[in-house]
């Protein structure tokens, strides 16, 4: 279903005005709109990183969305209509794609979301999302269009594209056992692990050389 | 267990410690699994000495008598009991066993001696980037200033060096108003296209962290941060060194290649890299 334009910049002018303009062109308080096409609408609707709710010059994080779907595809629609920019990606997502998807994904994204796409840190305050609740369309777009910190990838020919998404599709269909998920591995729980392990050695040592050698012969 | 076993059974992991550390190191095992070898080797060995120290050194109280010069009966005992044949036996082979063991580790720890050569020669100074060859991407695409789009991030290599390490440039495309290379370079980055080492110069790690809204480069491993706008200038982090930016243009047929080599050395630091005798290889 085809968004409305019209109905579309009637909720643009309401609740987006403020910052990006009144034809979006962009002010101090946001950034134009133009040329960000129906994916970059999309992206920031659908995760609710839109409109924006933090401190200003805050990173927009994930939350609910404040639209329902018709009002989201309205704006979108206005939004796309403001200037050419790119369509929302349909991604294909193959098992057979996986590993392929793997090697791309390490070599691009684990950088910064690391190997298991559970986010991190990546300096100046600034976060890489874990994209464990990203959907394949979130994932697609968000390498068409850079939001935030992270770079444009929409230079990698689409079937390579789909290939990271179905990696991520993959890691977030890992089944997880329970407990502590020290598979999402990272420096704080492997930094626990070896402290347990390496503290459990030093105990064995203690009793073996405190040991009264004597009464045991 | 009895002190003697215990003995004997370290010993015998310290020994066993010592020759895997042997055979992972010749047949080129993971350096994890050489630490552990060295670790059992000399955990071995010491448990064995404590043990030894603890267990089997007689060291009983003896309150001398003020007059008593002649032997007294109970010392006459002791020295007949060291004195007898089964004690003897036992204290030789764990001597054996303990001299064996610190022998075998000594020899483990003359083969790190081996790994001190070749010299690297030109190597450290030189990659395989030379004057004319495309930058491709890593499916070996050759890529033209006008595919590249803005804020994103490829990792190339030279035509035909698909995959080798030292070669992996990060091409990164700005507007080239924001631009403020230091002099000279102005014409290395066509249409705002900019290719840096993706070697970082303090450990080596692949620095592949970009912050396109700040133009940023970290290093995931121990953010070290270059400014891409001013050569890849660190800003912040252990790295002294900038990243080194390959020199290029755009050829006839409109593809990117490179006008030569890095101008510097990649990676990390090394022990001659101002030598001049390296300079002038390069």
């Amino acid at each position: 279903m085809e968004g409305d334009a019209a109905a579309g910049q009637a909720v643009f002018l309401a609740r987006c005005a403020s910052c990006h303009g009144e034809v979006g062109q962009g002010t101090a308080l946001g950034p134009s709109l133009i040329g960000v096409g129906a994916a970059g609408a999309d992206f920031e609707l659908r995760t609710g990183r839109m409109p924006f709710g933090g401190a200003p010059g805050a990173q927009a994080v994930r939350k609910p969305p404040a639209f329902d779907d018709p009002t989201i595809r309205h704006l979108v629609a206005y939004v796309a209509s403001l200037g050419e920019g790119p369509s929302i990606p349909e991604p294909r997502v193959e098992t057979a794609s996986v590993p392929s998807g793997q090697r791309l994904f390490i070599a691009n994204c684990a950088p910064c979301h690391g190997a298991t796409a559970h986010g991190g840190a990546v300096g100046g305050g600034a976060l890489a999302p874990a994209l464990d609740v990203a959907t394949p369309v979130q994932v697609a777009e968000a390498m068409l269009i850079g939001p935030g910190e992270m770079p444009v990838f929409s230079g990698l020919p689409q079937g390579q594209r789909d290939a990271v998404v179905s990696y991520v599709a993959f890691l977030q269909a890992q089944p997880n056992p329970g407990g502590v998920s020290i598979g999402a591995i990272g420096p704080v729980p492997e930094g626990f692990a070896a402290w347990v392990l390496g503290l459990g050695l030093i105990l064995i040592v203690v009793l073996v050389v405190g040991h009264d050698w004597r009464r045991g012969r | 267990m009895t002190a003697p076993r215990a003995v004997a059974l370290a010993l015998a992991i310290s020994i066993l410690g010592s020759l895997a550390l042997v055979a992972i190191y010749v047949f080129g095992g993971s350096i994890q699994l050489q630490g552990i070898g060295l670790a059992l080797a000399l955990g071995g060995l010491g448990t064995a000495i404590v043990i030894w120290a603890v267990g089997l050194i007689e060291a009983p109280i003896e309150v001398e008598e003020r007059h008593s010069f002649a032997a007294q009966e109970r010392e006459a005992s002791i020295a007949e009991g060291a004195a007898d044949g089964e004690q003897i036996s036992r204290r030789r082979f764990l001597s054996r066993l303990l001299a064996g063991a610190g022998a075998i580790l000594t020899a483990a720890l003359v083969l790190p001696a081996f790994s001190l050569g070749p010299q690297p020669g030109t190597d450290l100074f030189r990659t395989a980037w030379r004057r004319g060859m495309r930058l491709v991407d890593a499916g070996n695409q050759p890529l033209r200033p006008d595919d590249i789009v803005l804020d994103s991030v490829t990792t190339v290599f030279p035509e035909g060096f698909v995959g080798r390490p030292d070669t992996q440039t990060l091409l990164i495309k700005v507007r080239p108003s924001d631009l403020a290379l230091p002099s000279g370079r102005d014409a290395w980055a066509p249409e705002g296209c900019i290719a840096y080492s993706k070697v970082c110069t303090h450990a080596g790690c692949p620095v592949g962290l970009y912050r396109a809204r700040e133009h940023l480069l970290l290093c995931p491993c121990h953010q070290s941060t270059f400014d891409v706008l001013r050569g890849a200038t660190p800003i912040f982090g252990p790295a002294a060194r900038p990243l080194p930016q390959l020199p290029m243009e755009v050829d006839p047929e409109g593809y990117l290649v490179a006008l030569g080599d890095f101008p510097e050395p990649i990676g990390p630091g090394f022990w001659d890299m101002t030598h001049p005798g390296g300079r002038r290889m390069r």
